[in-house]
């Protein structure tokens, strides 16, 4: 290799700059606007990293530009199907890009949009550093080891020997840790391991070898000769709407409206640490022209529930999603039972135009029992399922059409339609039609639904969302769902509907008002003692007004009221206040950055809580509950060491006026106090 | 039979709030309060000060398919000089009982900005084997251009509570409705529209308009209370218009209707 003073003095340069830009909250602001306003949709700790951790990777390493593929823009998830299609439309017919400037005459790309992507892609000029730049710094590999570590410091009553027979309930200590290691070599290969152990889970467990409780790896290779991806180990494949097969990160109804239309990744490694979405095996895809394959195979052990009937082999009765193993109830059940998957996807792109063909094959290695109850009874039962399914998406003019038919083995088919449309370069619309029988069956189902599942249900969601000028942003839809069957809790078929409208203000680039309205009304089953269950009306409504703005380069300030009010037909109404102000502190060159909050609010209970994301350590991520009267606090600190060494930690607490115990079973404190701290290094070399 | 009529009635109690608005307006969840066209006549007649020709139509909707219920309308829009007058008809119900409603509007607009109507109503109750029931009600309206693309209005409905005469216990809907329309480049137009009504009950609704070329429009709407979703399309050919609906409510279903207009 010739010594290049160049190359030196440039990646010098760029990684001065690249710090700089990135001050030290490593993820973009506006991504992490994204991330906030789909994590509130989620459940409390859906693990977002994935995501993160692909946005900080071209943040770190940007896109050429006039090089970029349709494939890097998807994964960056915030530009919508039409909006990569106008941005592709645009390079081929106008030549390549001359300046970043240009990517403003692009249709639909309004200047939030442009901001967004500016931070990730960079356009390179023969005669400037930029060009080396990026070159230099992919042609080396990079390690990235990761210690994460958190913990109560109350002690909860799983930890506490019984009186009666001066055992434990939970098996390990109360720690949480996570090990975390990452390798890429350029744009070609990656691997990644995660090892986590959860708090109450045991280090080494009775009759186990010693160890973290879940353990994910993978090798990643990506554009190398006639594999387009491959993966060894730990996978999630995405393919069309999520109704026939997908795992891993997935969103649904937000305040994002374009977030409905699922952006399918295909083959991805698998880097987050749920425990259930995943598969683990060998995939592949091959590029032909316009012709892609995949194909996978998947063998792992799942925690089941199980039983044993009269003849010697056990049946599954139930498949726990939640990871933990913390009890020894808990414990028997991991990875008591096997799954294989095995099928292959093909998918046409010609133009604006992609088409997707899934098959695959899931086998457990013991019956799987039908369901006892009358909610339930359509449930998978058996041991073998087949699924088959075909998704469909083209551009027309202003319009995306969107779709996908799932079929079952057991001769269901589901549905799902959309379409999203610029009807004016301010207003765009988004009309999804869904119809899920309700005994159509898949085990990696994450299509757009109001329930956990794409089953048993039908509705219609109509979305808006109009861009007056760069200062306003006026989001609002409506969604109508009925449920053919029976639901857990609600003993007949029932239907809702949902209204969410949000107006986002930014009189100038510092400073952010946001208000927000959202409306929900189901049915469930009344609260009365009787034999026989009628439904009722139970209506959710939740008004949020928010305030952000950066005072000056070090200080920013949040600040946030939120309202909810629950009313169940015989129930009385409950109304619930919460309150908090964030600041945060990042000076430009400092080494040392942070951020804390402080919420005061009070809710009677948990039908009005009220959830709010909470800032964390890097990759971790929360949207606790805020429920009952009290205060919470935290503070996040992070502490660059050197180049090479980074240090997060976050202290929070809790202080509840109104309960002498928080939590229940187990997981119950003495006291109306809850703290925990977090502690994170980074080594990255 | 008594047990029969006694529960139409009471439906259609509910039901009669309605003065059916015709299928644009009704595509559009309703929000026409700050729309302009003939069809005003049945929501805002402040809506038609600013019609320069001589317009008219007819409307048939059948509230929830299936009903034997119907409501057949009609509206007349005559502009002389900076004046414009317009007749409206409308009949709801069944043969067994209907409601029908006549009514005269003086419109006027004063500067191309600012657009007023004062609208005056003869309501007929008829339930067969018992008779009739009339009485009169007053409804005043506003609209107001904000720049071109930006409109508001304002509208009452009986504000004296007319109540039938001869012993039915039945009223003229009081309701008072507020909203804006603003039009983005010619093709879009979103209707906001806030309705309350003095026995109590408020409703928000949100209305979509899109010009998908100049021959046909594509219609969508929200209504939040009760809580409905609307669709619809016109044709434009010529001197004449159609124009279908449809408003769908989870619990009773569809209720179509569809509509011709002439402007000469």
């Amino acid at each position: 290799m010739s010594f290049n003073r160049g190359a030196i003095i440039s990646f010098l340069i760029s990684a001065f700059s690249c710090n700089l830009a990135f001050g030290q909250t490593e993820t973009d602001p506006a991504v992490q606007q994204i991330i906030e306003q789909l994590a509130e949709e989620l459940p409390e700790d859906f693990d977002f990293s994935d995501l993160t951790e692909r946005l900080n990777f071209y943040r770190k390493n940007p896109v050429e530009v006039n090089r970029i593929t349709r494939d890097q823009l998807q994964e960056l998830f915030f530009l919508s199907p039409l909006q990569i299609g106008a941005f592709l439309e645009h390079r081929l017919s106008t030549g390549n890009f001359l300046s970043l400037l240009e990517l403003q005459a692009i249709e639909g790309f309004d200047l939030q949009t442009v901001q967004k992507l500016n931070a990730f892609v960079y356009i390179s000029d023969p005669n400037s550093l930029a060009g080396i730049k990026a070159k230099s710094l992919l042609s080396r590999g990079v390690n990235d080891l990761m210690f994460r570590y958190s913990q109560y410091l109350q002690q909860q009553k799983g930890y506490q020997q019984n009186e009666t027979d001066n055992r434990r309930t939970y098996l390990g200590s109360p720690q949480r840790l996570l090990l975390r290691y990452r390798y890429t070599y350029g744009r070609t290969i990656s691997a990644s391991l995660n090892m986590e152990k959860d708090a109450g889970e045991a280090f080494s467990p009775p009759g186990k070898i010693p160890g973290f409780d879940f353990n994910s790896a993978n090798i990643f290779i990506k554009d190398a000769g006639t594999f387009k991806k491959a993966v060894v180990g730990d996978y999630s494949l995405q393919f069309g709407q999520g109704l026939t097969l997908w795992s891993g990160l997935s969103f649904g109804k937000s305040a994002i409206i374009s977030s409905l239309v699922k952006p399918a990744l295909g083959l991805q490694p698998y880097k987050s640490t749920n425990e259930t979405l995943f598969f683990r095996g060998l995939a592949a895809t091959f590029r032909y022209k316009f012709l892609d394959v995949t194909t996978f195979l998947s063998s792992r052990k799942l925690d089941a529930g199980l039983e044993l009937r009269t003849d010697e082999k056990p049946v599954i009765t139930s498949l726990p999603q939640s990871g933990l193993h913390r009890t020894v109830n808990e414990f028997s059940n991991k990875q008591a039972a096997r799954q294989t998957v095995y099928g292959a996807h093909l998918q046409i792109r010609k133009g604006n135009f992609h088409s997707g063909l899934t098959g695959y094959h899931s086998r457990f290695n013991y019956d799987m029992l039908p369901g006892n109850s009358l909610y339930n009874q359509f449930y998978f039962s058996g041991t073998a399922l087949g699924n088959l399914g075909l998704n469909y998406g083209f551009t027309f003019k202003n319009t995306y059409v969107f779709g996908e038919a799932a079929y079952s083995d057991n001769n269901q088919i589901a549905l799902l339609n959309g379409l999203m449309s610029s009807i004016s370069s301010q207003v765009s619309v988004v009309l999804l039609h869904r119809y899920y029988p309700k005994n159509y069956r898949s085990f990696f189902n994450q299509a757009v639904s109001e329930s956990s599942n794409a089953i048993n249900e039908t509705g219609f969601y109509s979305g808006l969302t109009v861009k007056p000028n760069s200062k306003w942003e006026i989001s609002a839809y409506a969604d109508l769902f009925r449920f053919p069957w029976l639901k857990f809790g609600v003993d007949a078929p029932s239907f809702g509907h949902e209204l969410f409208g949000q107006v986002n203000y930014n009189p100038t680039k510092k400073t952010k008002w946001v208000l927000r309205y959202k409306f929900e009304q189901k049915q469930e089953n009344d609260d009365l003692l009787n034999t026989i269950n009628t439904l009722e009306d139970v209506s959710r409504q939740g008004y949020r007004i928010e305030f952000g703005s950066k005072i000056n380069k070090t200080f920013s300030i949040k600040n946030r009221i939120e309202f909810s009010n629950y009313k169940k037909e015989t129930l009385r109404r409950e109304m619930g206040w919460m309150i908090y102000q964030d600041i945060g502190f990042d000076p430009a060159k400092s080494k040392f950055s942070a951020n804390m909050r402080l919420a005061v609010f009070d809710t009677p209970g948990f039908n009005s809580r009220i959830y709010a994301y909470e800032n964390e350590v890097l990759y971790s991520y929360s949207v606790p509950a805020y429920q009952n009267s009290g205060i919470r606090f935290y503070l996040n600190t992070r502490y660059s060491v050197n180049r090479k060494i980074d240090l997060w930690t976050k202290f929070s607490v809790s202080n509840y006026f109104d309960l002498q115990t928080i939590g229940s079973g187990a997981e119950q404190i003495n006291g109306s106090k809850r703290s925990e701290v977090k502690l994170q290094l980074r080594y990255q070399f | 039979m008594k047990y029969l009529y006694g529960i139409i009635f009471l439906f259609s109690i509910n039901a009669r709030a309605q003065v059916n608005p015709g299928p644009r307006f009704s595509a559009m969840a309703g929000a026409g309060v700050s729309l302009q066209d003939v069809w005003s006549l049945q929501q805002n007649q402040a809506g038609i000060a600013s019609l320069k020709r001589i317009s008219f139509a007819v409307g048939f909707q059948k509230p929830f398919a299936g009903y034997e219920l119907s409501t057949q309308s009609a509206v007349l829009a005559l502009p002389v000089k900076q004046y414009v007058f317009g007749i409206g008809f409308q009949r709801y119900g069944l043969n067994a009982y209907s409601e029908q409603r006549a009514g005269l509007t003086y419109a006027r607009s004063f500067g191309n900005k600012l657009f007023t109507s004062l609208n005056f109503n003869y309501h007929v109750l008829k339930i067969s084997g018992y008779g009739s029931a009339q009485t009169y009600s007053v409804e005043a309206g506003l609209q107001y251009q904000i720049n071109k693309d930006f409109l508001i209005g304002l509208h009452v409905a009986n504000p004296g509570k007319g109540e039938y005469r001869g012993g039915v216990n039945a009223s003229v809907p009081s309701r008072l409705q507020i909203g804006a329309a603003y039009s983005f480049s010619n093709k879009v137009v979103i209707a906001l529209a806030a309705e309350e009504n003095l026995s109590g009950t408020a409703d928000g609704k949100l209305g979509i308009e899109y010009k998908l070329v100049e021959l046909i429009a594509l219609r969508g709407g929200v209504s939040a209370n009760p809580f409905k979703q609307y669709a619809g399309f016109g044709l434009n050919y010529s001197h004449f218009t159609l124009d279908m609906a449809v408003a769908s409510q989870p619990i009773v279903g569809y209720s179509p209707q569809i509509a011709l207009s002439y402007e000469f």
